[in-house]
Protein backbone atom coordinates (compact mmCIF):
# COMPACT_ATOMS: atom_id res chain seq x y z
CA UNK A 1 0.00 0.00 0.00
CA UNK A 2 1.35 3.87 -0.91
CA UNK A 3 -0.42 5.14 2.04
CA UNK A 4 2.51 5.77 4.30
CA UNK A 5 4.68 7.09 0.90
CA UNK A 6 2.15 9.37 -0.20
CA UNK A 7 1.60 10.76 3.27
CA UNK A 8 5.67 10.65 3.91
CA UNK A 9 5.68 13.07 0.39
CA UNK A 10 3.11 15.45 1.54
CA UNK A 11 5.12 15.43 4.77
CA UNK A 12 8.47 16.17 3.54
CA UNK A 13 6.13 18.53 1.01
CA UNK A 14 5.89 21.01 4.44
CA UNK A 15 9.34 20.13 5.66
CA UNK A 16 10.99 21.41 2.28
CA UNK A 17 8.86 24.64 2.80
CA UNK A 18 10.52 25.15 6.04
CA UNK A 19 7.56 24.88 7.77
CA UNK A 20 7.57 24.66 11.67
CA UNK A 21 3.20 23.60 10.93
CA UNK A 22 0.49 24.29 8.80
CA UNK A 23 -2.60 23.73 9.51
CA UNK A 24 -5.58 23.36 6.31
CA UNK A 25 -9.05 23.22 7.45
CA UNK A 26 -12.05 24.56 10.38
CA UNK A 27 -9.96 27.02 12.78
CA UNK A 28 -11.72 27.81 15.87
CA UNK A 29 -10.49 30.25 18.85
CA UNK A 30 -9.71 26.96 20.87
CA UNK A 31 -7.23 25.64 18.02
CA UNK A 32 -5.61 29.40 17.60
CA UNK A 33 -5.01 29.29 21.21
CA UNK A 34 -3.34 25.92 21.08
CA UNK A 35 -1.29 26.72 18.18
CA UNK A 36 -0.40 29.50 19.57
CA UNK A 37 1.15 28.09 22.54
CA UNK A 38 3.09 25.18 20.87
CA UNK A 39 4.34 27.99 18.74
CA UNK A 40 5.68 29.71 21.50
CA UNK A 41 6.98 26.73 22.92
CA UNK A 42 8.58 25.74 19.65
CA UNK A 43 10.37 28.52 19.35
CA UNK A 44 11.48 28.95 23.14
CA UNK A 45 13.40 25.42 22.32
CA UNK A 46 15.08 26.68 19.50
CA UNK A 47 16.38 29.71 21.65
CA UNK A 48 14.80 32.35 19.35
CA UNK A 49 14.84 36.21 20.55
CA UNK A 50 11.94 36.75 22.77
CA UNK A 51 11.11 39.77 20.76
CA UNK A 52 10.88 37.80 17.65
CA UNK A 53 8.57 35.37 18.99
CA UNK A 54 6.64 37.82 20.35
CA UNK A 55 6.26 39.39 17.16
CA UNK A 56 5.74 36.35 15.08
CA UNK A 57 3.21 35.28 17.86
CA UNK A 58 1.53 38.76 17.21
CA UNK A 59 1.46 38.31 13.81
CA UNK A 60 0.02 34.53 13.57
CA UNK A 61 -2.86 35.99 16.54
CA UNK A 62 -4.06 38.78 13.88
CA UNK A 63 -3.99 36.35 11.39
CA UNK A 64 -5.93 33.50 12.55
CA UNK A 65 -8.83 35.73 13.83
CA UNK A 66 -8.62 37.83 10.62
CA UNK A 67 -9.64 33.79 9.05
CA UNK A 68 -12.62 33.35 12.47
CA UNK A 69 -13.86 36.79 11.17
CA UNK A 70 -13.53 36.76 7.20
CA UNK A 71 -13.52 33.44 6.37
CA UNK A 72 -16.88 32.76 3.56
CA UNK A 73 -16.36 29.28 4.91
CA UNK A 74 -18.21 29.93 8.06
CA UNK A 75 -20.16 26.91 10.58
CA UNK A 76 -21.67 28.73 13.65
CA UNK A 77 -25.17 29.09 14.32
CA UNK A 78 -24.87 32.83 14.99
CA UNK A 79 -22.78 35.55 13.45
CA UNK A 80 -20.14 36.19 16.71
CA UNK A 81 -20.41 33.22 18.31
CA UNK A 82 -17.51 32.06 20.16
CA UNK A 83 -18.20 28.15 18.65
CA UNK A 84 -17.91 28.90 15.12
CA UNK A 85 -16.09 27.54 12.80
CA UNK A 86 -14.03 28.88 9.58
CA UNK A 87 -12.40 27.32 7.37
CA UNK A 88 -8.66 28.66 6.06
CA UNK A 89 -5.08 27.84 6.40
CA UNK A 90 -2.46 29.24 8.50
CA UNK A 91 1.56 28.57 8.11
CA UNK A 92 4.37 29.19 10.62
CA UNK A 93 8.06 28.68 8.89
CA UNK A 94 11.31 29.51 8.79
CA UNK A 95 13.43 30.71 6.16
CA UNK A 96 17.45 31.77 5.42
CA UNK A 97 15.91 35.46 6.32
CA UNK A 98 14.18 34.46 9.16
CA UNK A 99 10.26 33.45 10.09
CA UNK A 100 7.17 34.09 8.14
CA UNK A 101 3.44 33.49 8.51
CA UNK A 102 1.10 32.75 5.73
CA UNK A 103 -2.68 32.76 6.53
CA UNK A 104 -5.37 31.89 3.20
CA UNK A 105 -8.96 31.64 3.04
CA UNK A 106 -11.97 31.99 0.99
CA UNK A 107 -13.86 35.65 0.88
CA UNK A 108 -16.62 36.65 -1.72
CA UNK A 109 -15.32 38.49 -4.20
CA UNK A 110 -17.03 41.84 -3.39
CA UNK A 111 -14.96 41.24 0.00
CA UNK A 112 -12.01 40.64 -2.14
CA UNK A 113 -11.87 43.70 -3.53
CA UNK A 114 -12.31 46.25 -0.36
CA UNK A 115 -9.73 44.23 1.40
CA UNK A 116 -7.37 44.22 -1.58
CA UNK A 117 -7.89 48.02 -1.25
CA UNK A 118 -6.93 48.02 1.94
CA UNK A 119 -3.76 46.08 1.93
CA UNK A 120 -2.08 47.59 -1.29
CA UNK A 121 -2.57 51.08 1.13
CA UNK A 122 -0.93 49.42 4.14
CA UNK A 123 1.80 47.63 2.12
CA UNK A 124 2.92 50.89 1.03
CA UNK A 125 3.21 52.56 4.24
CA UNK A 126 6.66 52.78 6.14
CA UNK A 127 6.85 52.56 10.14
CA UNK A 128 5.88 55.76 11.39
CA UNK A 129 3.03 55.83 8.80
CA UNK A 130 1.94 52.56 9.91
CA UNK A 131 2.25 53.78 13.53
CA UNK A 132 -0.30 56.70 13.05
CA UNK A 133 -2.70 55.17 11.04
CA UNK A 134 -2.77 52.29 13.92
CA UNK A 135 -3.62 55.21 16.31
CA UNK A 136 -5.89 57.20 14.11
CA UNK A 137 -7.81 53.45 13.73
CA UNK A 138 -7.97 52.95 16.82
CA UNK A 139 -9.44 56.38 17.89
CA UNK A 140 -12.45 55.76 15.77
CA UNK A 141 -15.25 55.28 17.69
CA UNK A 142 -16.69 51.87 15.99
CA UNK A 143 -14.63 49.97 12.98
CA UNK A 144 -16.44 50.74 9.97
CA UNK A 145 -15.94 47.52 8.72
CA UNK A 146 -17.80 45.80 11.60
CA UNK A 147 -15.46 43.99 14.12
CA UNK A 148 -12.10 45.17 13.37
CA UNK A 149 -9.99 43.61 10.63
CA UNK A 150 -9.01 46.96 10.02
CA UNK A 151 -6.46 47.71 12.82
CA UNK A 152 -5.22 43.89 12.95
CA UNK A 153 -4.31 44.23 9.32
CA UNK A 154 -1.88 47.26 10.30
CA UNK A 155 -0.19 45.13 13.04
CA UNK A 156 0.19 42.43 10.74
CA UNK A 157 2.39 45.43 8.68
CA UNK A 158 3.76 46.88 11.88
CA UNK A 159 5.40 43.56 13.42
CA UNK A 160 6.54 42.63 9.98
CA UNK A 161 9.92 43.21 8.98
CA UNK A 162 9.47 43.56 5.14
CA UNK A 163 6.75 44.81 3.28
CA UNK A 164 3.57 42.32 3.55
CA UNK A 165 2.89 40.54 0.39
CA UNK A 166 -0.54 38.87 -0.61
CA UNK A 167 -2.78 37.79 -3.47
CA UNK A 168 -6.44 36.68 -4.74
CA UNK A 169 -6.77 34.04 -6.93
CA UNK A 170 -10.70 33.33 -7.83
CA UNK A 171 -12.10 30.26 -6.90
CA UNK A 172 -15.82 29.12 -7.78
CA UNK A 173 -18.70 31.23 -8.07
CA UNK A 174 -18.41 34.73 -7.10
CA UNK A 175 -15.27 34.00 -4.61
CA UNK A 176 -12.01 34.07 -3.92
CA UNK A 177 -9.02 32.84 -2.23
CA UNK A 178 -7.16 35.12 -0.41
CA UNK A 179 -3.46 34.61 1.02
CA UNK A 180 -1.06 36.82 2.61
CA UNK A 181 2.60 36.56 4.16
CA UNK A 182 4.52 38.39 6.80
CA UNK A 183 8.12 37.91 6.91
CA UNK A 184 9.73 38.82 10.87
CA UNK B 1 -20.41 51.25 42.96
CA UNK B 2 -19.83 47.93 42.98
CA UNK B 3 -16.29 46.75 42.09
CA UNK B 4 -15.33 44.64 39.29
CA UNK B 5 -11.96 41.95 40.21
CA UNK B 6 -11.67 38.96 37.15
CA UNK B 7 -8.59 36.52 37.79
CA UNK B 8 -5.98 36.36 34.74
CA UNK B 9 -6.70 33.52 32.37
CA UNK B 10 -4.49 31.83 29.72
CA UNK B 11 -6.15 34.34 27.37
CA UNK B 12 -7.61 37.25 29.42
CA UNK B 13 -5.60 39.81 32.05
CA UNK B 14 -6.48 40.57 35.38
CA UNK B 15 -9.02 43.14 35.89
CA UNK B 16 -9.65 45.01 39.18
CA UNK B 17 -11.56 48.25 39.11
CA UNK B 18 -11.91 48.92 42.54
CA UNK B 19 -14.19 52.09 42.48
CA UNK B 20 -14.36 52.70 45.55
CA UNK B 21 -10.53 53.33 46.00
CA UNK B 22 -10.59 55.22 42.55
CA UNK B 23 -8.31 52.24 41.75
CA UNK B 24 -8.38 50.46 37.89
CA UNK B 25 -5.62 47.74 36.87
CA UNK B 26 -5.33 45.35 34.20
CA UNK B 27 -2.17 43.30 33.96
CA UNK B 28 -1.17 40.05 31.48
CA UNK B 29 -1.95 38.82 28.63
CA UNK B 30 -5.04 40.05 26.58
CA UNK B 31 -6.19 38.30 23.45
CA UNK B 32 -10.11 37.09 24.68
CA UNK B 33 -12.35 34.86 22.53
CA UNK B 34 -14.66 37.60 22.84
CA UNK B 35 -12.69 41.03 23.03
CA UNK B 36 -16.43 42.63 23.30
CA UNK B 37 -17.93 40.33 26.01
CA UNK B 38 -15.07 40.58 27.96
CA UNK B 39 -14.08 44.44 28.00
CA UNK B 40 -17.80 45.24 27.05
CA UNK B 41 -19.27 45.26 30.44
CA UNK B 42 -16.43 46.98 32.80
CA UNK B 43 -15.93 49.70 30.11
CA UNK B 44 -19.56 50.47 30.60
CA UNK B 45 -19.28 50.32 34.41
CA UNK B 46 -16.35 52.55 34.25
CA UNK B 47 -17.76 55.00 32.14
CA UNK B 48 -21.07 54.75 34.74
CA UNK B 49 -18.57 55.41 37.68
CA UNK B 50 -16.28 58.14 35.81
CA UNK B 51 -19.67 60.04 35.54
CA UNK B 52 -20.96 59.66 39.05
CA UNK B 53 -17.99 61.66 39.69
CA UNK B 54 -17.62 65.79 40.78
CA UNK B 55 -14.17 65.55 42.59
CA UNK B 56 -11.47 62.59 42.64
CA UNK B 57 -7.98 61.33 41.26
CA UNK B 58 -8.69 57.82 39.84
CA UNK B 59 -5.56 55.55 39.02
CA UNK B 60 -5.36 53.02 36.12
CA UNK B 61 -2.38 51.09 36.33
CA UNK B 62 -1.36 48.40 33.34
CA UNK B 63 1.29 45.79 33.71
CA UNK B 64 0.59 44.61 30.00
CA UNK B 65 3.08 41.68 28.62
CA UNK B 66 1.02 40.90 25.23
CA UNK B 67 -2.35 42.22 23.73
CA UNK B 68 -3.82 41.90 20.72
CA UNK B 69 -5.72 44.22 18.26
CA UNK B 70 -9.08 44.10 19.47
CA UNK B 71 -7.78 44.32 23.06
CA UNK B 72 -5.76 47.54 21.56
CA UNK B 73 -8.98 49.41 21.05
CA UNK B 74 -10.74 48.28 24.32
CA UNK B 75 -7.53 50.25 25.95
CA UNK B 76 -7.95 52.89 23.96
CA UNK B 77 -11.77 53.43 25.04
CA UNK B 78 -10.68 53.53 28.64
CA UNK B 79 -7.93 56.35 28.47
CA UNK B 80 -10.78 58.27 25.74
CA UNK B 81 -13.00 57.98 28.92
CA UNK B 82 -10.16 58.66 31.51
CA UNK B 83 -9.64 61.61 28.98
CA UNK B 84 -12.86 62.97 29.20
CA UNK B 85 -13.46 62.75 32.88
CA UNK B 86 -9.66 63.99 33.27
CA UNK B 87 -11.11 67.01 30.70
CA UNK B 88 -14.00 68.40 33.29
CA UNK B 89 -11.98 68.85 36.13
CA UNK B 90 -11.28 65.30 37.70
CA UNK B 91 -7.51 63.99 38.33
CA UNK B 92 -6.32 61.19 36.25
CA UNK B 93 -3.09 59.23 35.93
CA UNK B 94 -2.25 56.44 33.88
CA UNK B 95 0.88 53.97 34.80
CA UNK B 96 2.09 52.14 32.17
CA UNK B 97 4.54 49.54 33.55
CA UNK B 98 6.66 47.58 30.78
CA UNK B 99 9.50 45.25 29.87
CA UNK B 100 12.19 47.63 28.99
CA UNK B 101 13.27 44.40 27.00
CA UNK B 102 9.96 44.25 25.00
CA UNK B 103 9.88 46.69 22.10
CA UNK B 104 6.32 46.29 21.72
CA UNK B 105 5.43 47.16 25.03
CA UNK B 106 7.22 49.98 25.07
CA UNK B 107 6.46 51.25 22.27
CA UNK B 108 2.34 50.89 22.57
CA UNK B 109 3.09 52.81 25.98
CA UNK B 110 4.55 55.82 23.86
CA UNK B 111 2.19 55.98 21.02
CA UNK B 112 -0.76 56.00 23.43
CA UNK B 113 0.78 58.79 25.78
CA UNK B 114 0.57 60.89 22.99
CA UNK B 115 -2.79 61.17 22.81
CA UNK B 116 -3.22 62.20 26.26
CA UNK B 117 -3.78 66.03 26.84
CA UNK B 118 -5.56 66.36 30.38
CA UNK B 119 -4.54 63.22 32.30
CA UNK B 120 -0.93 62.21 33.14
CA UNK B 121 0.68 59.36 31.78
CA UNK B 122 3.80 58.12 33.07
CA UNK B 123 5.62 55.09 31.75
CA UNK B 124 7.56 52.65 34.06
CA UNK B 125 10.15 50.40 33.73
CA UNK B 126 9.98 47.08 35.23
CA UNK B 127 13.32 46.05 36.83
CA UNK B 128 14.82 43.64 34.93
CA UNK B 129 16.37 40.08 37.02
Amino acid sequence: MPLARDYFEFQQLTGNRGLIFSFVGFLSEGILYSLGEMLKQKMSLEDTDAKITRRVFSVFVEQVQNILRYSSERVSDEPHASVALSSGMISVGREANGFFVICGNVVREQEAAALDQRLTTIAKLNPDELKSLYREKLREPVESDAIGGNVGLIEIARRSSRPIEFDFVPVGEQQMFFCLKAYI
Amino acid sequence: MQSIHREATKRSPELRFDFAHHRLSLAGESYPEDAAAFFGPPLQAMADYLDSLTEASVELELRMTYFNSSSAKALMNMFQLLERAAARGITARVRWYYDPEDDAMQEFGEDFAADFQHSAFEMIPLPTD
